[in-house]
């Protein structure tokens, strides 16, 4: 199975360590994994993308013109990447900040309020957390214990408050990933 | 043996320290930034010497000074980079200096684009500098092949004396995959006698600076240079034939562009067009014998496929091809990206139109 991920959003959305994290979760499930970023000369406010596939055999060619699995996290990504999805797959859009309506019919949206449960939880850094736990709890593509192994050991030498934090964020966005499953 | 996740950049920078690389010299600029900020914390780790020059004219002859005493040196920089640096490129090849120049290419001419291209393949392997010489040009097209010939491109280096230029386009630069990163060389500097200045041992016959040589001595040296590049194409020739006994069109592309075009090459074979690929991971010496000796009785394309418009590498091929069948291409440039719907229409658009 070979699933390809697209992240877009903002410089400072952690659209890039959202990217990463997967792609070591997959690394550890002992699956293949390519990530790459694009963004322009900004650093933060800028656009950011990155696309993560994931592979159970070895990845040919990084570079792919549809996705399987989006995530937008403002309305300007979701503007320029809603087309990129292949039909049948997972729209996951931050509907605290994409509020018009849907057009895509052929693929599967998660609506998930990101900045608000992100804020709810503690801190809007967290925003790549709830996003993946939509990813896990809508896709097969990476384990849930795995995810949350890899968290333990990121935030293994912080303060246990920002691992429960952490694990907060991932259990909302899997409630709403769950959801189109 | 160590398996890691690491970014196109860090895995060549770390690749070189465990070739052997002991000083790094270089300038910012995108997208190869990666590879000096991890050899900024990486080489001093092993009592290696980073350093950030003024400029990167400043940076290649720091590279030749270091050079010059033995140690394995190295630079790193993009296509306008790379051109501030000719001078000093062309004088490590005269001077018969081991180095490794590292090209993480983006969108050309000019200042171009931050965003990855294969801008730079006429650049690499026709004239790096002024004076008609050439270097072994390495084009990785993963991040395993990438770390593998960046470990050994000072053996080349050093046997030739003579700098070795590793090109490789942003995008490879920029992504994550993972890589088995070889044990670190142990270094002796035994073999360095004959071009490591601290060891001159009063002999008058080597020189830091090259002067001005008398006609004939400079003639002997582009004699022997050339002897060298008739040696690479003998012995260095690296390439990979993907598919080629049966194919009825063969697709010639290098680095990023050729992994695109395997997969689209699978996608078509899938379909039961014969079609195969030709990938030089040497862009010089150039893979001459896969294009020359295929059987052209059967083939009926060449399509070359890069990164860059106009296609680069076409004269090269078409040398080889001599006329017996057509040479197409097809490219993406300006840090526009090559992508798997694009090239697989491109292949099957000549390949179906010939059927």
């Amino acid at each position: 199975m070979k699933k390809s991920f697209v992240f877009s959003g903002s410089g400072g959305q952690g659209i890039m360590s959202a990217g990463m994290m997967l792609a070591h979760a997959a690394i550890d499930m002992e699956k293949h994994a390519t990530f790459l970023p694009e963004y322009g000369p900004e650093q933060r406010g800028g656009s950011a993308k990155c696309t993560v596939i994931i592979s159970d055999d070895e990845i040919i060619s990084p570079l792919t013109k549809k996705c399987d699995n989006l995530v937008a996290m403002n309305e300007q990504a979701y503007n320029k990447f809603q087309d990129s999805i292949k039909e049948g797959g997972i729209l996951v859009v931050n509907s605290s900040r994409i509020t018009k309506p849907i057009e895509r019919e052929d693929v599967k949206v998660i609506s998930v309020p990101v900045d608000d449960i992100a804020l709810e939880v503690g801190n809007i850094k967290v925003a790549n957390i709830v996003i993946i736990g939509a990813l896990i709890g809508a896709t097969d593509i990476v384990s849930k214990d795995i995810f949350v192994a890899s968290l333990e050991e990121k935030f293994k030498t912080k303060k246990p408050e920002i691992l429960e934090m952490n694990m907060k964020a991932l259990e909302k966005g899997i409630a709403f990933g769950e959801q189109v499953k | 043996m160590e398996k890691r996740f690491m970014k196109g950049c860090e895995a060549i920078a770390e690749a070189a320290v465990r070739g052997g690389c002991r000083f790094f010299a270089g300038y910012p600029i995108t997208p190869q930034n990666e590879i000096p900020e991890y050899l900024s914390w990486r080489l001093p780790e092993v009592g290696g010497a980073f350093v950030q020059g003024e400029s990167e004219v400043a940076s290649i002859n720091m590279v030749y000074g270091a050079a010059a005493t033995g140690t394995r040196a190295m630079t790193s920089s993009s296509g306008p980079g790379i051109s501030l640096k000719a001078e000093g490129i062309s004088y490590l090849a005269s001077a018969q200096l081991p180095a490794v120049i590292v090209n993480i290419s983006r969108g050309g001419p000019g200042l171009g684009s931050i965003q990855p291209a294969q801008s730079d393949y006429l650049q690499a392997t026709k004239a790096l500098g002024h004076g008609g010489f050439r270097t072994m040009v390495f084009a990785p097209a993963t991040l395993q092949e990438a770390v593998d010939l960046t470990y050994n491109a000072w053996e080349y280096a050093e046997r030739d004396r003579n700098p070795v230029l590793i090109l490789m386009d942003g995008c490879l630069g920029a992504i994550m995959e993972e890589v088995v990163l070889p044990e670190p060389k142990e270094l002796n500097y035994q073999n360095t006698e004959d071009w490591d200045l601290s060891k001159r041992n009063g002999r008058t016959d080597s020189h830091m600076i090259t002067p001005i040589l008398p006609e004939a001595a400079l003639e002997m040296l582009n004699k022997f240079k050339g002897m060298s590049y008739k040696m690479w194409e003998m012995t260095d020739v690296k390439v990979e034939e993907y598919m080629v006994e049966d194919a009825e069109y063969v697709v010639v592309a290098y680095g990023i562009a050729a992994r695109v075009a395997k997969e689209a090459i699978n996608t078509l074979r899938e379909e039961g067009h014969k079609v195969g690929m030709v990938r030089p991971i040497t862009l010089y010496p150039f893979p001459k014998a896969s294009l020359d000796n295929l059987d052209y009785t059967r083939v009926k394309g060449i399509i070359d496929i890069e990164l860059t418009i106009p296609a680069q590498m076409r004269d090269d091929i078409e040398l080889q091809v001599k006329g017996r069948c057509p040479v197409h291409e097809y490219g993406r440039s300006g840090g526009m990206l090559l992508d798997d719907e694009g090239v697989y229409n491109a292949i099957a658009e000549i390949v179906k139109g010939g059927e």
